[in-house]
């Protein structure tokens, strides 16, 4: 199960999962802070109210009812408040007031001083549920009403512009410091699975360091006794390789140079072919230990020139299947290489590819001179039959080879992919095959200029 | 070797060898088939017993195994050369490149990765004995340039200007160095079939033009005026150009 929104790295979740949480967090605070806020604003509006409404209406019952009327133009007008007086309570569209809101609104107008004599008979307040308009009704003495209408601004939970943009970026920062963090912590994650990945191209790549928190370097510790103990394991298994290689040097030899004594001609060819193949078997078994030593010096070689010169020796070898064979690309190209080496893997992939496919057609692509970093690329194709998908990596390891090869005469060991890969790893490229869609099977060389 | 009307001298019938192996099965089948085709062979088991026979006796040329318990073959070379400009075949492990070149820039006159085919062997023998005696007992210069090109003949390699090697097939090698070696001398297609023949066992009777024209497009000298190797006509090839030893 994988969604979308659930990223696969372990940096990036254990980010979101801290960013998510800093977010609630904030998001809680943030209300906490508002409604505190808008409570307060409340209650400072309630006063104000309940003090302007009191001292108007304190105002006006000083005066003789007939005084009023013109009194109450001389008030200031306001667009948030405006009075009037009327014979009946107020009886607008609006509903009562809230209990609380009554409540609150009467303890505020008691705490205005005005004689008990002049004090209201009756008390009305309309007003919405949102408490954005209200009418105060307050009853004189003397029979009628002061109608007062207060228009409230709405509530501002934030104090300023300012605090919300402070909050957004201390938010910002944190989330920042998250992310930075969380790279740093998962980074020795990233270093070993870079230091496995080069361990399982090259035997021989170099140790981790072994710093940082304890748990990095016991990590690091681990996987560098892995790395010795697979290092030990294959130098001992290509060192027995060798020997043995070595050892059947000799008793070749011998049975060659015997073999120049049998009279009998058919008998004497037989021997030799034999020999043959038990030879190629021996350079391959060698060939296959001492690239893990990989001793040859690097120097500038014309590939163009030498992929070429391997067709061309395969033609000779194998006049008849001279027709098969192609080769496109640039003149020249010169990459930086072990000669020897990279002659013997691209020798492999091509005597593959005419002996299961029996046509090697060959597209030298070359990056533009002066391009950095960009490898040369190599195809080979053939004509045969290709290879099932799910077989496709197991051709690179050593000793394995198609079910149907093993009872054919094409022979081989099966080294000729292990050893063409380990060589062009070596390198720093690599080879992969593929079925081609025309059908097929295609070898694609990377090698870095 | 039936075709024996060869332009090249010949080896001496009775050349005499010195074989130095440590393994006795394979001195004593060396000496068998050195002596069915006429050569005098005497056989050491190792650098001392070579050295106690090789002031003995007097030979044309010493068959050397690289790998011999005590002192090493290469040794054992680098002291021979001392002693003489006697020619020198080595045995080596198979494609040891290092073993190879360092026997090579001892002197060494050839070299033959084990396990070696016995023919091959004898092709090179003769060819090592019959260019001894062309040009004396001067040992290959290891490299040589014309034109615009260096042939590292100890690592077999064709160099262009930028430095940077041109592969060649071993026939085009071997091709190359028999052309420079005799750079400015007409060589008709049955003297380089010859030459060849002595260095490289195969099928080669068809194949000089065309070695010839992979050439010509490798060292860039393709064309109607190729001026690097040319046609002569009535059949044969030189190679004009400047050649500078080193």
């Amino acid at each position: 199960m994988k969604s979308p929104a659930w990223p696969g790295s372990l940096a990036a979740r254990t980010a979101l999962v801290l960013l998510a949480g800093l977010a609630v967090v904030q998001a809680v605070g943030l209300v906490i802070h508002a409604l505190d806020h808008a409570d307060l604003q409340r209650n400072v509006q309630m006063h104000d109210v309940a003090q302007q409404a009191m001292g108007t209406y304190r105002s006006l019952a000083v005066l003789s009812p007939a005084d009023r009327l013109p009194a109450i133009t001389e008030l200031p007008r306001t667009a948030s408040h405006s009075a009037a007086i009327e014979p009946q309570p107020p009886e607008d569209a609006l509903p009562p007031a809230s209990v609380a809101l009554q409540r609150e609104l009467a303890g505020e107008m008691l705490m205005v001083p005005v004689p008990t004599s002049l004090r209201p008979r009756d008390t009305v307040v309309l007003g919405r549920p949102g408490a954005d308009l209200l009418v105060i009704g307050l009853r004189f003495p003397d029979g009628p009403w002061l109608h007062q209408r207060f228009e409230l601004p709405p509530l501002r939970p934030w104090n300023s512009p300012s605090f919300l943009i402070s909050f957004l970026l201390m938010t910002a920062a944190a989330a920042i410091m998250t992310v930075w963090a969380v790279r740093r912590l998962t980074l020795p994650v990233a270093v070993l699975a870079a230091a496995a990945d080069r361990l399982g191209r090259d035997v021989n790549a170099p140790a981790l360091p072994e710093t940082g928190p304890s748990e990095v370097v016991t990590a690091a510790a681990a996987f560098n006794t892995m790395a010795l103990r697979i290092r030990r394991f294959v130098h001992d298994r290509t060192l027995m390789l060798t020997a043995i290689g070595h050892d059947l040097r000799t008793p070749i030899t011998r049975m060659r140079l015997r073999s120049e004594f049998i009279d009998d001609e058919a008998l004497r060819a037989r021997m030799l072919n034999d020999l043959d193949e038990l030879e190629a078997m021996v350079s391959a078994t060698l060939a296959f230990g001492r690239d893990a030593a990989a001793a040859e010096a690097a120097s500038r070689i014309d590939v163009a020139e030498l992929l070429r010169t391997i067709l061309d020796e395969t033609a000779d070898a194998r006049p008849a299947c001279a027709e098969r064979l192609s080769m496109a690309g640039p003149e020249h190209f010169a990459v930086t290489a072990r000669p020897l080496s990279l002659k013997r893997a691209l020798t492999n992939l091509i005597a593959n590819a005419v002996t299961y496919g029996q046509a090697a057609h060959v597209r030298l692509g070359a990056p533009p001179q002066g391009a950095e970093g960009v490898d040369v690329s190599i195809t080979i194709d053939d004509d045969g039959p290709g290879i099932a998908a799910d077989q496709m990596e197991r051709m690179f390891q050593p000793f394995q080879r198609m079910e149907e090869s093993r009872s054919r005469d094409t022979g081989g060991v099966g080294l000729g992919l292990p050893i063409a890969r380990n060589i062009l790893r070596a390198h720093g490229g690599d080879v992969v095959l593929e079925n081609r869609a025309s059908g097929g099977l295609r070898a694609r060389v990377t090698l870095p200029v | 070797m039936s075709d024996a009307a060869s332009t090249a001298a010949s080896p001496a019938p009775d050349a005499s060898l010195l074989v130095i192996d440590d393994d006795g099965e394979i001195r004593d089948l060396l000496a068998r088939f050195f002596e069915r085709e006429g050569f005098r062979v005497t056989t050491a088991k190792d650098a001392r017993e070579g050295r106690r026979l090789w002031s003995q006796g007097d030979f044309n040329l010493v068959v050397l195994d690289l790998m011999l318990p005590g002192e090493s073959g290469t040794d054992f070379a680098r002291w021979l050369r001392g002693q003489s400009p006697v020619p020198i075949v080595m045995l080596t492990a198979m494609g040891d490149e290092s073993d190879r070149i360092a026997g090579l820039e001892l002197g060494a006159d050839d070299y033959l990765a084990k396990p070696f085919n016995p023919r091959e062997l004898l092709a090179r023998v003769r060819a090592v004995l019959r260019r001894s005696g062309e040009h004396g007992p001067a040992h290959a210069t290891s490299v040589i340039q014309f034109a615009d090109w260096t042939i590292d003949t100890l690592r077999r390699r064709l160099l262009g200007a930028d430095g940077v090697e041109v592969p060649l097939t071993g026939g085009e090698f071997e091709l190359l160095s028999i052309l420079v070696e005799r750079a400015n001398r007409v060589l008709t297609r049955d003297m380089l079939l010859e030459l060849l023949r002595g260095r490289q066992a195969g099928p080669y009777d068809r194949a000089i033009d065309v070695a010839v024209s992979r050439l010509r497009r490798k060292l860039e000298d393709e064309g109607r005026n190729a001026q690097i190797i040319k046609t002569v006509r009535g059949g044969g090839y030189v190679l004009a150009a400047e050649v500078k030893r080193r």
